[in-house]
């Protein structure tokens, strides 16, 4: 962290052509009017997209997590073996596929035999082929995980989660499997040379399917999201439409801030549907800043969130059937890059009772290349 | 008609945009037009012109400036954009890394530049 601080001023002083020496570079003027997807379609026999970096050829890659966490909610043991494996295949410059499945337990005791019982629950979280058109425009065809609000996209592996336990909002918007199967337009552009923030959007269509394993509902719907470098904050918003009975509409916000000082992380969403709605706030403290122990306290993370959901006018069976807050305070130890130890306390106030939740558990990210990873 | 404009409307905008970018990917892999493949410039130094493949590592004095400032900019940007969703990892072998990069491009929705710049400071 000190290192990067040193650099910080310096990296502020990279000429802009350095930059546009890297391969496809844009103009500005172009860059702003390419942004729009609708322009990006008449502009297109200008010829100006850059190809993507191929200096270095991508080989495929098997990927993903695994962890063992260990809950005991409100006296209850439950085991909760989990294994999700992610498999990369680039397809030339521009193609990507990307499929993750899912295979997790939960093992409880049953009164009147001995150890620990229950099934294995299998889905595919995602199985898509992304097109990268352009530095604006990502196509994406197939299941995807729902874009709404950010904590089911981009923090919902075991590995990467600071709280083993999921939000309580979080089947608001993003359908029965989390996932939807149809097509959408992403991506991820500098808003212009002039201003040094970042946009970033999604556009989304899901179709109604009720295939074990792969099962979605069908809507429609968006995110967008702004992102400061600067001061490493980022927030959005979320919409969806439901195309189904009712057609109701769902929104949420969501904000990521990382203070430049300090190891310190904050995450929020909020997210309203007809089902329910609620927030959730979580912050993430490295201790990384004591002059004691240094070596084992840079590894170690202090978390808390707090969180909160309130029942709809429409009831949903993803969501809980009465109002509830819970705050969740963790300890994380990060023994080496990707196996981390968790453990948490959190107390859950609901109006069918009190009770207290702990998790205890192991997660681990692994990374196998399927082929030479050093060579061209 | 209106219960079906939503979706028809993005699943027409889905379609343009495929058939358009299909047909720019057609277009990009001819041979490249004098216009196109014309060095890009860079003022930094000692250079005055070159192409990405050849820039950074042919200049003896220029070209060592702009790579450690690409390095710096790089290692930034790593920074930034990885942690605002996990613990930075280790660096992979290059391949690995230009894998998992077009993977976040993805799913992090990162700029084209962002992507660049990590990708070059992870594989040097």
């Amino acid at each position: 962290m000190l290192l990067f601080a040193d650099h910080h001023e310096q990296g502020r002083r990279l000429p802009a052509a350095a930059i546009q020496a890297l391969p496809g570079r844009i103009r500005g003027c172009e860059r702003w009017l390419l942004a729009l997807p609708l322009l990006w379609i008449t502009c297109q026999p200008l010829g100006a997209q850059a190809p993507p970096a191929d200096d270095v050829k991508p080989v495929p890659l098997l990927t993903g997590s695994a962890g063992f966490i260990t809950t005991f909610d409100g006296g209850e043991t439950h085991l909760g073996p989990i294994v999700t494996p992610v498999v990369l295949l680039p397809l030339g410059q521009r193609w990507l596929f990307e499929a993750r499945g899912n295979f997790e337990s939960d093992l409880v005791a049953v009164p009147g035999q001995s150890g620990f019982h229950g099934s294995v629950e299998k889905s595919v979280d995602y199985a898509q082929l992304d097109f990268i058109a352009n530095p604006y425009i990502t196509v994406t065809l197939g299941r995807f995980l729902t874009p709404f609000n950010i904590y089911n996209e981009r923090l919902y592996p075991v590995w990467i989660r600071d709280l083993q336990t999921d939000p309580l909002i979080l089947p608001i918007g993003v359908g029965p499997s989390n996932a939807s199967n149809g097509a959408m337009v992403r991506g991820g552009f500098k808003a212009h040379p002039a201003f040094d923030f970042d946009l970033n959007y999604a556009v989304y269509f899901s179709t109604l399917n009720s295939t074990e394993y792969i099962d979605s509902a069908r809507f429609a719907g968006g995110r967008a999201g702004i992102f400061i470098p600067k001061t490493r904050l980022e927030f959005g918003g979320s919409f969806q439409h439901s195309l189904e009975e009712g057609r109701s509409n769902s929104f949420g916000f969501h904000a990521i801030w990382e203070p430049i000082a300090l190891p310190l992380e904050i995450r929020a969403e909020y997210a309203r549907s007809l089902q329910g709605s609620g927030y959730w706030a979580e912050a993430a403290y490295r201790l990384g800043q004591f002059p004691y122990l240094e070596k084992q306290l840079r590894r170690t993370q202090i978390v808390g969130r707090m969180q909160q959901s309130l029942v709809g006018a429409s009831p949903s069976t993803s969501l809980f059937p009465t109002n509830m807050k819970m705050f969740e305070v963790g300890l994380n130890y990060y023994f080496i890059d990707g196996f981390k130890g968790v453990a948490s306390y959190g107390r859950e106030f609901s109006g069918d009772g009190n009770k207290n939740v702990w998790t205890l558990g192991v997660t681990y990210r692994f990374v196998i290349p399927l082929g030479n990873a050093w060579g061209n | 008609m209106q219960r079906g404009a939503i979706p028809l409307c993005l699943l027409g905008a889905c379609v343009c945009l495929a058939i358009s970018a299909i047909a720019q990917e057609r277009q990009n892999s001819l041979p490249a037009a004098p216009a196109s493949s014309a060095a890009v410039p860079v003022p930094t130094g000692n250079a005055s012109s070159a192409t990405h493949s050849s820039a950074i590592p042919s200049h003896p004095s220029g070209g060592e400036e702009v790579e450690s400032a690409l390095r710096i900019e790089g290692e930034k940007r790593f920074r930034t954009n990885c942690g605002r969703c996990h613990m930075a990892p280790h660096k992979f072998p290059p391949r690995v890394m230009a894998t998992a990069i077009r993977h976040m491009r993805v799913r992090a929705t990162l700029t084209d530049e962002d992507m660049r710049l990590i990708l070059h400071y992870m594989t040097q």
